[in-house]
């Protein structure tokens, strides 16, 4: 398929998932067991998309992230971009095809991201967050558990985009 | 380690610490007045606004459905008030309730010594980290600015925190940044009312004031952000810290089920507290 429109294809499901995480998921009414869709789908660029702009779209989707999070000055944007380059570095490993080892990957990725946030926050103890890391946990295995399904459709459809 | 590249590792960390300046960065200065900021609230404001009406047609449809229901029961047990049970399926219980929301808003705007404009929640902030944050239709092109005070018949909701052409952010008074310059109602002892997430706190109360549980707690004006008199909350809890009082207040609105609310259109006079 052709980049451009595998890129505005992307960019559309990226504005899709978070008017779906800022309505329907939003942790105001899902509360800590809701999935991050958004991390998800920044693993999902790192590992499957061969979209040079993956780059541009994973920092985009940081940037509404922080933007309507009350807007934070380049949390999500950095620390996302963070998560995307470390998993995209290490995607050419083979088990990364694997359900198992996926599951860690987002399972690790949200660790990742948000002990890169909640680092920041407590170097700026006056921020005044309050945010526990069991929480952060019980958010990576939700990200898992919803995740691996998750890509596995996306994956397959994907490849059917890109044939 | 080994598959992660040595240049990915370095680049994180020179991430991190970019990451790190910009927290430091005022809040008030980052990016109220970044067109990009704006762009990304239009963007997403008319998805949000179908996803909004949708889910709002679809509860109020199952509700209907739900009321229907209950009414059938009603008229299978109680014929002889089949009539007025008739009568009761076609009024549906969230019109009725929207109606009374509505028409204390309306009341509101009747009381309040500013314009204000009604505006609909129709989202709410996509992460856990600031979840203390709702997104309403109005913005700009109404005359929203940042800053702006935002209530509800019920009393202090939050602030406009980020205005763009046809949505804004609402920064909710439990959200921790938020801070509000407050009175007890009934010694005019005076505080910091500050947000703890799930509730408020209010601080440095003296410690000789009289302050007792139920007292209402409502604001003083002098932030330069809230209109004085605006009732906050209840008082739930009092504990001495030092040679402060701190006093855990309940706020008067039900933040976690907030559909509609009033912008008040009070310019801003003064920096907010804690910011």
């Amino acid at each position: 398929m052709n980049k451009t429109v595998t890129f505005v294809s992307l960019l559309l499901v990226s504005v899709l998932i978070i008017t779906v995480q800022s309505t329907l998921l939003s942790p105001r009414s899902a509360g800590l067991l809701f999935p991050d869709l958004n991390l998800i789908f920044i693993v999902f660029l790192a590992v499957y998309s061969e979209t040079k702009g993956s780059f541009l779209l994973a920092a985009g989707n940081g940037y509404m992230m922080d933007v309507l999070s009350g807007n934070l000055p380049g949390t999500f944007t950095i620390s996302r971009l963070s998560a995307y380059m470390l998993v995209r570095t290490s995607s050419n490993h083979v088990y990364l095809k694997k359900s198992l080892v996926l599951g860690l990957v987002i399972f690790l990725s949200t660790i990742f991201t948000w002990t890169f946030i909640l680092t920041i926050i407590r170097i700026k103890s006056d921020a005044g967050f309050q945010f526990s890391f069991g929480d952060i946990i019980l958010q990576g295995l939700v990200n898992s558990v919803v995740g691996v399904p998750l890509f596995w459709a996306a994956g397959r459809i994907h490849a059917r985009f890109q044939k | 380690m080994g598959f992660f590249k040595r240049r990915t590792i370095l680049i994180v960390l020179v991430l991190f610490f970019i990451a790190i300046q910009l927290f430091s960065l005022d809040l008030r200065e980052k990016n109220s007045q970044n067109p990009l900021s704006k762009l990304v609230l239009s963007i997403t404001y008319y998805p949000q606004m179908a996803v909004s009406t949708v889910t709002d047609k679809a509860v109020g449809a199952w509700r209907d459905y739900i009321d229907l229901m209950h009414v059938n029961e009603e008229n299978k047990r109680l014929r002889e008030e089949l009539n007025a049970l008739r009568q009761e399926k076609f009024e549906s219980a969230e019109i009725k309730a929207q109606n009374a929301r509505l028409k204390k808003l309306l009341d509101f705007k009747d009381v309040s010594l500013y314009p204000v404009v009604s505006a609909n929640v129709i989202g709410a902030s996509p992460s856990i980290l600031r979840s203390q944050v709702v997104i309403v239709d109005k913005g700009g092109a109404d005359g929203i600015t940042e800053g702006m005070p935002v209530a509800s018949y019920d009393g202090i909701v939050g602030r406009i925190l980020l205005a763009g052409d046809k949505s804004s952010e609402v920064l909710l008074i439990t959200d921790p940044v938020s801070a509000v310059d407050a009175y007890i109602h009934r010694t005019r002892a005076r505080g910091i009312v500050k947000g703890v997430g799930s509730g408020c706190v209010m601080e440095y109360i003296e410690n000789k004031s009289d302050v007792s549980v139920g007292d209402k707690v409502i604001s003083s004006g002098k932030d330069g952000f809230f209109p004085k008199g605006v009732i906050i909350g209840t008082v739930t809890d009092i504990s001495s810290n030092g040679s402060f009082i701190s006093a855990g207040v309940s706020p008067h609105v039900d933040l976690n089920s907030l559909e509609e609310v009033v912008i008040i259109q009070k310019s801003v006079n003064n920096v907010v507290l804690n910011e």
